[in-house]
Parts: structure tokens; sequence; C-alpha cells
């Protein structure tokens, strides 16, 4: 039916462009409000431009790069972690019986019905005991504990629908278990990784206020420098930081697939 | 292929999941007023019954409650009408599938950025409206941002939350028109008729599944009621934060009995959405992804 | 009602699918379009019933052009494999659903539905939800809501392809039977040849997007128009000659054809070759194949290099090595022109 042009379609069709205009004018407006210098009342457009948003962002004493590259390093372990995690959890809970598998199923929708608020403050005292408050490692495990639901579903699917035939395949020609998973089953699961890995990048770059918290103020990430800016409303700079906040990501996900795609087809070669 | 290998398998997650109900429990507790480090130590469910009746508190839980009820409903409704409109006009994948997907990429401290260039009294909207000849002062326009009616932090949400509905709802509603709505238009509906009868009614798994989702993620986040909300009322999980981090550390409870409520309240409307769905007999699950 | 189509070409994604296809069906008749996967004859059904819009020619509904008509106006409905069974409704609405679609009140919809339940052999299941019901009952139940959209051309996509051995057989009996009582023009999609020759009043056999033959059952099967026709019915040898003059001449052997004259390939299919043991035969058992009723033999005439195979009732007291004389069927041979 989709293939059809009738009339019936033209409200939809406006509403369909309506709706990617919606999205796309305020990304506009970022990138303008960053290269403006003046833009006073009540002109639709900058009166003058200029890179003083930039510069000032990037001025030493901002310590944005620093501060970018501990923050993609901190979402990319997190990333990682996740996928990790999740493709171990989904492999348990795809091809095993065990003792408490209702439990872990319950467990890993958990976060989905406790707002992160609610969830930080409950387990800062408990950081603050074991000493992982503004720790790395803190930030690092709830930032984990928030992404893992999507991991672990998407990895769910994906194991499932892949199935373990081929791996116990290589198993019976003779691959000890660990060489079968490597060789056969994790490059059918790459593109499951990938998923997981950009999903949990950017759950885990957008954080605000568990970093805030847990971090405490120590572990600093792009947002955490951005959003002072933002509350401030403060235009210009945090349209900066906002548009180095997007650039940066759409980069790291070019990089990761590129990265993921180049080693499962590695694997693929070997398998040859 | 060994009987240990489950066990080592979900190691970690049980780990991060002992962790995650240790925090969780360690909240509800302190919420009955048990904190023996601050010479706390009564169950008591005085917090609770305190802040109950509280004029800030319960104007705080009415400003959530409005902002995630009244975003929602508005999320699902024009969520529904987008995975029409890209199922319908046939581009349920390519570009403006990846528009959408833009969307739920960014940061809701972003949109709050957005808000703010777009919907403050000199935001471009205003600037628009007095270039229309529609308003004479930036004055006139109305205040959005900061203020208690919260349009600002509801259209915040509606900014990501319609291509979210949408793109969680598209694969399913896509896979019912390609085989029931045809069915039905060969059976003799017309195309209204099949959207109504057919298509809509059995694309209601994924769409109510999103909405539960965006309905309890907007009541209990923090993002967008700190960056665009009003002084008094604050939203729930911001005035939580603010008694959190009272230096006074006997406010702690307090804290800790609003994060209760805020749970409470999460937890009955995903109760209740698994009651409604169970006697309405809604088949069929889908994963989440948000 | 009388289905016609009008040099009807369809591309999907740029790739042609049916090529100018012409095809006539009279008032009443069963046609079975016949053909291997892929090769078009599901898009046919979808074409005809307005779902895929053809990128040229014409379809005529009773004589009058049915272009313009949108499909869920054009009353030619499909039951599809897949049944697509409307899973939030019960049986008696799924069958209603059309008459529903038309403005026909509830009790008169109900009726009609336990009265087509009945035609349909599920007297009672009007209240069944549909994940109750088996894939037969499935099936009887998409035929009622199919003809209770009171279709004029019913169009049945490989209905029977997933249901098993035994309930194929009742199925077909019970789409023949309603197909009668109703007299409604009716398609059927069909991979299945034996299930095309049973059913059908004429074949249309379809390849790569265009029809070979179209014809009755007995007349497809015995004359068929060329190599690929002949294949998807029987396989069997092809020995190259010409016609003159009534007489097939080959260089392995002379025999009449009423033919006209021309180059000819003769289809030799297994049942066609009857052997008698001989001491001095001329073939050889190379292989001998137990197929239950029957045995499969194959044999080779060794100085002519001819290999052929042949079905003969068990039993049998040919062995494998055995020499033996053969002689073929006149009346089974198929005689192709080149």
């Amino acid at each position: 039916m989709s293939m059809k042009d009738t009339n019936s379609n033209i409200p939809l069709k406006l509403f369909l462009y309506l709706i990617a205009f919606t999205i796309l004018a305020p990304l506009v407006i970022l990138v303008l409000w960053t290269f403006t210098s003046r833009w006073p009342w009540p002109n639709l457009f900058p009166t003058s431009f200029s890179l003083r948003a930039l510069e000032e962002v990037f001025a030493p004493y901002a310590n944005l790069l620093p501060t970018l590259v501990s923050s993609i390093l901190l979402s990319l372990t997190v990333a990682l972690l996740s996928a990790i995690v999740g493709t171990m959890t989904a492999r348990a809970l795809v091809f095993y019986d065990f003792f408490g598998k209702g439990l872990i199923k319950l467990l890993t929708m958990a976060p989905n019905i406790v707002p992160g608020t609610v969830f930080a403050m409950g387990i800062h005292v408990v950081f603050i005991r074991m000493s992982l408050a503004d720790t790395l490692v803190g930030v690092i495990i709830v930032h984990l504990i928030y992404t893992l639901p999507y991991s672990i579903n998407i990895m769910r699917d994906l194991t499932s629908s892949i199935g373990q035939q081929m791996e116990l395949q290589a198993y019976v020609l003779g691959a000890s278990p660990l060489k079968s998973f490597i060789y056969i089953t994790l490059p059918l699961l790459a593109p499951g990784v990938l998923a997981s890995m950009n999903m949990a990048y950017i759950t885990s770059f957008s954080q605000y206020f568990l970093t805030l918290l847990i971090g405490g103020g120590k572990i600093r990430t792009l947002s955490t420098l951005m959003v002072p800016f933002i509350a401030k409303g403060d235009r210009s700079i945090g349209s900066a930081y906002a548009l180095i906040f997007v650039l940066s990501t759409l980069t790291i996900f070019i990089v990761m697939d590129r990265v993921i795609k180049r080693l499962s087809f590695r694997n693929k070669e070997e398998n040859l | 292929m060994n009987k240990k290998t489950p066990y080592i398998l979900i190691m970690p997650i049980v780990l991060l999941g002992v962790l995650f109900i240790y925090g969780l429990v360690n909240g509800i507790i302190q919420s009955f007023g048990y904190i023996p480090a601050l010479d706390l130590g009564n169950f008591t469910l005085d917090y609770y019954i305190e802040i109950l009746k509280d004029p800030t508190f319960i104007d705080s839980l009415k400003v959530s409650l409005k902002i995630s009820i009244i975003s929602s409903i508005l999320a699902m409704v024009l969520g529904t009408i987008l995975t029409t409109a890209l199922v319908y006009t046939g581009h349920t994948e390519g570009k403006t599938l990846q528009i959408i997907k833009l969307a739920i990429l960014i940061p809701h401290t972003i949109v709050a950025l957005f808000s703010i260039s777009l919907l403050s009294q000199n935001g471009l909207i205003a600037r628009l409206f007095y270039n229309l000849g529609f308003i004479s002062a930036q004055g006139d326009f109305p205040l959005l941002l900061y203020t208690e009616n919260s349009l600002g932090i509801i259209l915040g949400y509606l900014w990501k939350e319609v291509p979210f509905v949408a793109y969680f709802s598209l694969a399913l509603m896509n896979s019912i028109n390609k085989t029931l709505g045809e069915a039905s238009e060969n059976l003799g509906a017309s195309r209204l008729k099949s959207f109504f009868y057919i298509t809509l009614p059995l694309s209601m798994p994924a769409i109510s599944k999103a909405f539960l989702i965006i309905l309890t993620f907007s009541f209990g986040a923090y993002d967008l009621p700190f960056l665009l909300g009003a002084t008094m009322p604050k939203a729930l999980p911001v005035q939580a934060h603010l008694e959190y981090m009272h230096p006074d550390l006997r406010y702690r409870p307090y804290a800790m009995a609003m994060n209760g409520l805020i749970l409470a309240v999460s937890w009955t409307m995903t109760g209740i959405y698994y009651l409604v769905k169970k006697k309405k007999g809604i088949k069929g699950d889908v994963h989440e992804r948000y | 009602m009388e289905l016609e189509l009008k040099n009807i070409s369809v591309k999907l994604s740029n790739k042609e699918i049916l090529k100018s296809i012409n095809l006539k069906v009279n008032n009443g008749e069963f046609i079975s379009l016949l053909g291997a996967s892929g090769c078009g004859k599901s898009t046919m059904l979808k074409t005809i019933a307005g779902i895929i819009k053809q990128n040229e020619g014409s379809i005529l509904l009773g004589g009058n052009l049915a272009d313009k008509i949108p499909a869920h106006k054009r009353k030619t409905v499909i039951v599809f494999q897949d049944f697509r069974l409307f899973p939030h409704m019960t049986v008696a609405e799924n069958i209603s659903f059309p008459l529903k679609m038309m403005g026909t009140n509830k009790t008169k919809c109900r009726e009609k539905a336990i009265e087509l339940l009945e035609k349909v052999q599920l007297k009672g299941f009007e209240n069944r939800h549909i994940d109750e019901l088996s894939g037969g009952q499935m099936q009887r139940v998409a035929l009622a809501r199919a003809l209770a959209a009171e279709p004029t051309v019913l169009l049945l996509d490989e209905p029977f392809s997933s249901l098993d051995i035994n309930l194929r057989k009742n199925m077909r009996e019970l789409v023949l039977s309603l197909q009668k009582e109703y007299k409604i023009t009716t398609l059927l999609v069909t991979h299945d040849q034996e299930e095309a020759l049973t059913m059908s009043h004429r074949i249309a056999f379809i390849h790569n997007g265009q029809i070979e033959q179209y014809d009755s059952p007995e007349n497809i099967f015995k004359h068929p128009v060329n190599t690929l026709v002949a294949d998807y019915f029987a396989e069997g040898v092809y020995i190259d000659g010409d016609i003159i003059d009534n007489k097939f001449i080959s260089g392995l052997f002379t025999l009449d054809a009423n033919k006209d004259n021309g180059k000819y390939k003769c289809l030799v299919r297994p049942l066609a070759v009857k052997v008698k043991k001989a001491e001095k035969g001329c073939f050889k058992v190379l292989d001998k194949i137990f197929q239950g009723d029957n045995y499969l033999l194959k044999l080779s005439n060794i100085d002519k290099k001819l290999n052929l195979e042949s079905i003969i009732s068990a039993p049998v007291d040919i062995l494998e090595g055995d020499l033996v004389d053969v002689d073929l069927d006149k009346e089974r041979l198929i005689f192709i022109p080149e």
C-alpha cells in the first residue's frame, strides 16, 4: 500500500515535512548562535558573526579539550563494557536454563522503572561508604547500570535470531567453545554490538545528573561542562558546546561503525 | 556445554544488579528515617506523612504529573500520526528516518537550549511574531520558560518524544499495514477504515508501551525541569535533589521519602499499564529501545 | 464475473515482474496460475486485486475497465497464503468484517457469519479466538471471510501450501464444491502441478513474468508448447528428430506421429517406456529403484548411447544387469516443435 501515491497522503506528507523541519530548524539555529556576535531583538538573523564563542570554549582556561577527551574515553569505556556485559547476559538468557533466571530477566528491566535521580541518591551514600563516590569507577558503574537494559535487549534479540547451531557445528568440527564463539558467533553479533555501543555511548555521554552527583564535580564530562551555560541561558557559549557535543558524537559513531565493520570482516577472512 | 557457563556469564549483571538493588533499598530505608550514621534509628512513616501534608511538595507533585501526563499524551498522539505518515507515505527507511533518529540522539540538556533560543520572550518565535505584527513588544509574548505553566518543558519533551514514539512503533505498524492492512482493503475497507479498524488497534502494543516509557521517564526526569522549570513549584526530582543537597543532613530522609513517592507513582503507572493490557488482552510484547 | 488482463506489465523497484500478460477468464471458470516461486504469479493476483498498480495495460471486469476502481471496491478478494486473519477479532467478527464495511447491520452480519461457517464446516466456531484455531480451521475461516465479501473474482494465493498433506486434500475438495455452488470465477496461484491439473478448468503456465501456455489440463499436459512447460509436469528424455509426412524420424527410431512437418523434440517420459525381459534385448538395466507402488528402471542402450527411464508397476521379475526390449507407448509420447 505504501507504494501508492494518492491524494489522501497529502496531509500526512505535510505533517512529515513539518516534523522534519521542527527537528532540523533548532539544529540550524544552534550553528547560527555558535557563530553569532550580535543578534539584537527583533532581528530574525544575526547582525554580525564572529568566532568569539568558539574562541572562548577553546580557551585554555575552559579546559575543553582535556574534558572532551576524557569524556569520550569514559563513554567509550561504558559502551564497551555495556556491550560485553550485554552479550554475556544475553547468551545466558537465550541459551541456558539456570537458577534465578526469572530474577535476572526482571533485573535487566529494572533501571527502566527506577528514575535515575531516585537510584543515584540511594547509591550515592553507599558509594561514599565504599569510597566509590567522586571516582571515575563509580561514574562508570552508574552509567553502565543505566545503559544495560538497551544493550541486553539488543543482544538478546540478535543472539536468539542467530541461534547456536553454527557455533555448535564449529565445536563439533573441533574448535574449542571459546574459539567457536570468537570465530563464528562474534562476527555475526557485530551489528548488535555496534548498535548497543552506540546506544550506550549516547546514553552515557548525555548523562548529566548521574555524573554530577556520583562524580561530585570531580569527574568532568562535556555535559557537566556545558549545562551551567545552558542553565545561565548563555546561547552563544551553550550553542558552541552543544555543537561540539553533536559533532563529536557523530564522529565517534562513524569511527565505531568503521572499527566494528573492520574487526568483524577480519574475523571472517580468518575463517576462510 | 558446561553447567558452570551460565553462572559465569551472569556474574557481571548479578554484581551490578546487587549494587543497583542495594542503592535502591538503601534509599528506601532512609526514607523511613533509619540512618544510624546520623543517629536516626527508628523506622517511621513520619517523613512521608510530613511531606504529604506539605503544600510545597503537593505543588511539586502536581507540576510533575502535569508535565509528564500532558507531554506523554500529546507525544503519543502526534507520534502515532508521525508513524502513520511514515508508513503511508513509504518513508520507512532512508533520510527521513535518519532525521527522526537524530532527535532521539540529542540529549535533553541540548533540547533545553533549543527551548531557550526559540521559546523565550526574546527568542526566535517571539521575534517572528513581532515581525508578523502579532505582538508589539517582547513582553507581549507569553512566558513559556521558568514559569508554572511549564509549557517550555512540555514542548521540549515533545521535541524528543514524538520522534521516539514514531521510531518505537514504526516496525510494528509497517508490518501490520503490509499484511493485515492490505488484507482488509482487499476485503472492502477503505483506507481510513482499514487504518482505524485494523492497523491502528493492532499497532497499539508498541504505541502504548512507548507511552508508558515516556510517561514514567518524564515523571522522574531531572534535566528539563532543572534547566527550564520555575523556582516555585519545582518538579519533584529537582525538589528531591535540593533536599538531598541540604547542608543539614537531617533533611535527607525527606529527600528519600520524595524519591519513594516518585517510585510509588512510577510503579503505579506501570502497574495500571499492565492491568489495562491484561484486561484488553493486548498481545505481543515489544522490546524497549529508549 | 468475466475477467480479462490486457497487456499487463508490472515493475517493482525497477525490476520487470510481469511482461505484457494477456489472460481471459470466463465467468465461473476455475483457473490455475502455475509456476515456480518468483515467476510473478502472486504479483499477478495482487495486480488484479488493485493492491499493486500495473505500469502498463488494463484489467477488465465483466467487460468494464477496472483500472480506476480502488482496491477496496473491486470485489476481487484474495485468500492469502498466511490467511491474514485479524487477531483482535473473533471468528464471527473476522467473517463479518467485509459485511460491516458494506454497512450491513450487526444482526445480519452475525447471521451471515454463522451461515458461512456452516458452509466451511465450522459450525459453532463463531465466538472462538483466532489463536485457538488450527491451520486448517484458519484456512476455512479465511475462505468464509472471502466469501462474505461477495467476490466477483476469488483469488487464492497458494492457499494449501501451509497445510499438511491430509488436510490439503479435504481443503481442495471444499474449495471446489464451494466454487461450484457459488459459481465464482476463481484464480488459484500454485506451484504444485498436481493441484493445478486436478482442480482447474484451465491452467496458465507462467515463467519469468510471461504466460508460456494457457490451456486445459489435458492439453497442457499432453501437448506442451515448449520444454519449459513439459519439464514442469514430468521429466523425461528428449530425442531430436523431424516429422515428415506424419512420421517422426530420428537417428534412433521412426514412429507414426500425427503432426505438421518440421523439426521436433520427442519427449519420452518414464511412463511411456514399456520393457520386456529379453535374452537379446538391446537395453541394459543399470539400476532398479523401489518407489512404493512402482519401480523406476534406469536403462541404457550401449551402442547408441541412449539412456531411458521406465516406470513399471511392482512386482516385476527384472533385475539389475538384465537385458530388456523397449517398447514406446505412442499415446504417451510428446512432440514439441522447435
